[in-house]
């Protein structure tokens, strides 16, 4: 299906026609979830009384049944989405029951004979009837040329969308057309370079919105819309798992508020000029560049209840900065992905790295990871597990922590799985306990040098 | 259409008006699009080149695949670019095909880029028909008798599902169904490139030359270390040499570039991209299927065998192309000069010294480093899960080579994982004994290599006894630091490590047991590893070892309830 959706994308991609395109004004708001609201305006000619208008260059996956059409002085009876494509087997198979012309040719000569057809059955392959005889088409392997009349009415190039209408006067008048596409989306791709002496990022924000719904939208007005309203799509799917808890980007959710246009509770970035979005496109807008954020470079290490390393396991290298007004980005973050780069010895910016972030209010702390730190690594050990009655375990558990680093580094080592019930009897540093499901401990480490936090735990299993 | 491997071309608008650079220098304009005003400019070929290969995220040990490399590239690329006054659309030709659109970065263009495009097809025979629907073509047709070639203006009405229905003068026909030699010609199209190409959309004041950086994510690249290890005869020592191997699947070369590897592993959202509603970032369109109405005869097998066939055939067809398309041609090994590395962040960069040319479709092998004399101890070892009233269970014991990455032992710097092959001496030759994954190791690590199986040192555990009296429990010694309250001791279980090698041995003995049981009493010292208890013992050569223990379930009768 998608296959076919994407040839047709290029048919209409092609079909495209400039001086169409001058009496059409269209608009597309994109929101994030492969969603987009799709407004088209363009001049129809209505006769008086009963007709069908057909409208193509609309989305190849149009959802049908949120088109509404406007327009002064009509009324409309119904509407109608034809799907069935042009290709030569529909073709053929529409032809049951009716004539064609065969064209045979001579393979010795290459004389042509012209005969009419009847075609009654495409079951496999096409049986004839020919005068008084019946034929399968081409059985003999022998060149013969099948000549249809006409493209039956409902077979198109690409899906159109057609309504019936009543006009209560003829004339030249605008109607506007809206309907909701998948196939449209966007996310947010971020640059930041980090820059290692003082400790700053510059971090540049593209909008990047693609286009994958098989049509293109000429000299489009474009909204986009940070936030995914709600679908329903098909049957819910209850979701009952408990998820494993994901490493939290946003440490501190902001407070302030930006100068960003807004849509109810969702931010708006319009695109400054018309667009032309193609079909198979994908098109970036700058908006946000800013230069020498503070941003704080740190380690992070999690470790899963009785969780035993064999051999040491990296820590995360974690980068975290503000997107307040004061010290930070001064924006608020439309979800999508961060890459970070920084320069190496000789000056090339070099990527260390990729996370998402979600939709960040202004004014938060984020804490992203980039990857694994070749030098600070964590081997967390059980040391002994000991049952002190039926439903009390005591568990002893060891962490080394080693730094093949020439600086000291400070490890966020975490413990996760504690739920509410898991006492810590024993520590070797005092811990912070995050919730009631995981501890923290913030463990110095020195320069090319290694520390071991114990502790002991008591847990209901 | 997810299956082809797809391939890009980027375009990018900078509206913006500010433009600082030189006066008019040679500019380039080679034809107005019939879009719009913009004039199409041609960007030089790259100056300058720079690829950074990283791994494949996933991979913690092991070697490439030079069939479906899944690490990827940051590709910078050096161009000079020759701008009219007013707009114009600079095409960037001979990227990469892996590129990711959304990390595409150009700098030094004038003004700042505020919107980029990237439109993804390539000159193809579909791409053609697809380009041509609704638009004159001239359909020819050849009459195999005579060979005089019949031309007849006509439209293409569809290229829908794979087949093409055309409209000439004589009525409409469906393409190549007739059995007659038939193909369209079409009228010349603008808008597909014949190589992976990038554009910007840039305004300018004035006329302007200017040298632009284009960078971005790549995929089809990969890199691992190739470690060959030569151990002295007496098994004492390790000569450890290492080559970085890397390759480029993508059908683009980069010629004279400064190239770079990292080892670490980088975070990727999706691996390497590839969201919902994210275009693919390759299209190389396809053949024209020309597929018709049903063509069964009244000879034809039935249809459903026909099809089975027909994929059998396509599967067949298929798998004896991909290893031919999809692995890489040329293997170049270049040595004498090494790698040097650096700090980048958190990872290691390892520059080649001089530029290199990254071909197409290639593999390429740099020194990455060559030490020895590293002194290594030889340890078999079983690492064995016991069970309340287990089964008895026999096996080889396991070798290992066993150091230390420090400078004393001759070592001492990071070793990007891979693969380690190791050898040994024999009569002057060098013959292969194993290989193995290695992981990233820092300095300061435990290096472990795994040197598989022996055969020559078999483990036994046989359970002796699963209740035993109080007086014959007391027959082995306690273990220091247990002191056993009237706790029930249970299961006697007893390892039999023989060697039937010439010299002694040393053996580590790991076991896992059930959770809250502990090993009371033992016949030989007991320690732990990473929490687990371990016995360590000599086997002596051509003799065997036995040992004996004594666990002990805290909380008996819970656990042991079936």
């Amino acid at each position: 299906m998608r296959v076919r959706l994407l040839c047709i994308g290029w048919v209409t991609w092609l079909l495209v026609n400039p001086a169409e395109a001058a009496d059409r004004a269209l608009s597309v708001t994109i929101y994030n979830d492969n969603l987009a609201l799709v407004q088209d305006r363009r001049d129809i000619e209505v006769k008086d009384g009963r007709q069908r208008i057909e409208f193509q260059d609309v989305s190849a996956e149009i959802r049908p049944e949120t088109v509404s059409l406007s327009a002064a002085d009509i009324s409309i009876l119904e509407q109608n989405f034809d799907f069935d494509l042009l290709t030569p087997a529909k073709l053929m198979e529409k032809a049951v029951g009716q004539e064609v012309t065969i064209v045979r040719v001579n393979p010795a000569t290459g004389a042509e004979t012209r005969e009419q057809a009847l075609v009654l059955a495409t079951n496999g392959g096409v049986v004839l009837k020919i005068g008084q005889r019946i034929e399968v088409l081409r059985d003999d392997g022998l060149p013969v040329r099948v000549i249809f009349n006409k493209v039956p009415d409902n077979l198109r190039a690409r899906p159109t969308l057609s309504v019936s209408i009543i006009g209560t006067h003829a004339g030249t008048r605008r109607a506007t057309l809206s309907y909701l596409t998948p196939g449209l989306g966007w996310k947010a791709d971020y640059v930041a370079l980090y820059n290692e002496s003082d400790g700053k990022i510059d971090v540049q924000g593209w909008v990047t919105l693609t286009n994958s719904s098989g049509t293109t939208y000429d000299n489009a007005q474009t909204l986009l819309v940070a936030g995914s309203p709600s679908q329903v799509v098909g049957a819910g799917q209850p979701n009952n798992f408990r998820m494993p808890v994901r490493r939290q980007n946003l440490q501190q959710p902001g407070t302030e508020s930006g100068s960003r246009e807004r849509l109810g509770d969702y931010y708006l970035y319009p695109l400054a000029e018309r667009t032309t979005i193609a079909n198979l496109q994908t098109k970036q807008v700058s908006f946000l560049d800013v230069h020498g954020v503070p941003a704080e470079h740190g380690y992070e290490y999690r470790n899963h209840w009785l969780g035993t390393a064999e051999t040491p396991q990296s820590a995360q290298s974690i980068y975290s900065f503000s997107t307040s007004a004061h010290a930070g980005l001064g924006d608020q973050l439309p979800a999508g992905i961060l890459r970070f780069y920084m320069k190496d010895k000789r000056g090339d910016p070099q990527f260390i790295g990729e996370s998402a972030i979600d939709h960040t209010p202004m004014g938060s702390t984020l804490s992203l990871a980039t990857g694994d730190a070749f030098d600070v690594k964590v081997q967390a050990i059980v040391d002994k597990r000991t049952r002190l009655s039926t439903f009390d375990w005591q568990t002893q558990m060891r962490y080394e922590l080693t730094n093949a680093l020439p600086r000291a580094v400070v490890v966020k080592l975490r413990q996760d799985g504690l739920w509410g019930d898991s006492s810590i009897k024993a520590e070797s540093q005092k811990s912070t306990r995050l919730n009631a499901e995981a501890a923290e401990w913030s463990v110095s480490v020195p320069a090319n040098g290694k520390t071991t936090v114990t502790a002991t735990f008591e847990t209901r299993y | 259409m997810r299956a082809y491997p797809l391939i890009v071309g980027l375009s990018l608008i900078s509206l913006s008006g500010i433009v600082f650079g030189a006066p008019a220098a040679g500019v380039a304009t080679e034809g107005a699009t019939a879009a719009g005003a913009a004039s199409e400019v041609l960007a030089e070929p790259p100056s300058d080149l720079m690829v950074t290969v990283y791994r494949a995220p996933y991979r913690d040990s092991g070697s490439i695949d030079l069939d479906d490399l899944n690490g990827f590239a940051l590709v910078t690329e050096t161009r000079l670019v020759r701008l009219p006054a007013g707009v114009s659309r600079v095409r960037f030709e001979g990227v990469a095909d892996g590129i990711e659109p959304s990390s595409a970065l150009i700098t030094g263009l004038p003004g700042r880029v505020i919107e980029k495009n990237r439109d993804a097809r390539l000159l193809s025979p579909s791409a053609l028909i697809a380009s041509a629907v609704g638009k004159p073509v001239e359909l020819l047709r050849t009459n195999r008798k005579t060979g005089s070639t019949e031309r007849l203006p006509g439209t293409i009405l569809s290229d829908a599902g794979g087949g093409v229905v055309f409209k000439t003068d004589q009525g409409i026909e469906a393409l190549r169904c007739s059995g007659l030699p038939e193909t369209f010609s079409f009228e010349p199209l603008a808008g597909l490139s014949a190589r992976p190409t990038l554009s910007v959309e840039v305004q300018s004041p004035t006329a302007v030359t200017q040298q632009v950086t284009l960078s971005y994510l790549a995929r089809g690249f990969d890199w691992a270390a190739d470690y060959t290890a030569t151990l002295s005869q007496d098994g004492k020592h390790l000569d450890l040499g290492a080559w970085v191997t890397l390759a480029n699947s993508n059908g683009v070369g980069f010629p004279s570039a400064h190239a770079q590897v990292v080892a670490g592993k980088v975070n990727r959202v999706n691996g390497a991209g590839g969201e919902i509603g994210e275009v693919e970032p390759i299209d190389i369109g396809g053949p024209i299927l020309a597929q018709c109405w049903p063509r069964g005869s009244t000879s034809d097998q039935p249809p459903m065998i026909l099809r089975e066939a027909r994929d059998r055939m396509f599967k067949k067809s298929v798998a004896a192309m991909a290893p031919a398309a999809m692995s890489l041609q040329e293997i170049s090994v270049t040595a004498a000069r090494r790698v040097q590395q650096e700090q980048l962040g958190d990872l290691k960069l390892y520059r080649v010294p001089e530029r290199t040319t990254l071909a197409s479709r290639q593999s390429k092998q740099v020194r990455l480093m060559d030490q020895s004399g590293i002194p290594v101890g030889t340890i078999y070892g079983a690492d064995l899960a016991t069970a309340y009233r287990g089964a008895a269970s026999t096996g080889a014991a396991h070798r290992l080579l066993r150091t230390k990455n420090t400078v004393a032992n001759h070592l001492g710097l990071p070793l990007p994982s891979g693969t380690v092959a190791v050898f040994t001496a024999y009569n002057g030759e060098r013959l292969l004994e194993h290989e193995s994954g290695l992981r990233d190791i820092a300095v300061e690590e435990d290096v472990e290599i795994d040197m598989g199986e022996s055969s020559d040192v078999q483990v036994s555990l046989t359970p002796e006894e699963t209740s035993i009296d109080s007086g014959r429990a007391k027959l082995l010694p306690l273990v220091p630091g247990v002191a056993l309250r009237s706790v029930k001791v249970e299961d006697v279980q007893r390892v039999e490590v023989s060697n039937a090698r010439a010299a002694a041995i040393d053996f580590e003995l790991r076991l896992s047991l059930p959770e809250g049981a502990r090993i009371v009493r033992a016949d030989h010292p007991l320690g732990t590893k990473n929490g687990r208890p371990l016995f360590r013992f000599k086997v002596p050569a051509n003799q065997s070892v036995t040992v004996r223990f004594q666990i002990q379930a805290i909380g008996d009768g819970i656990l042991r309830t079936p």
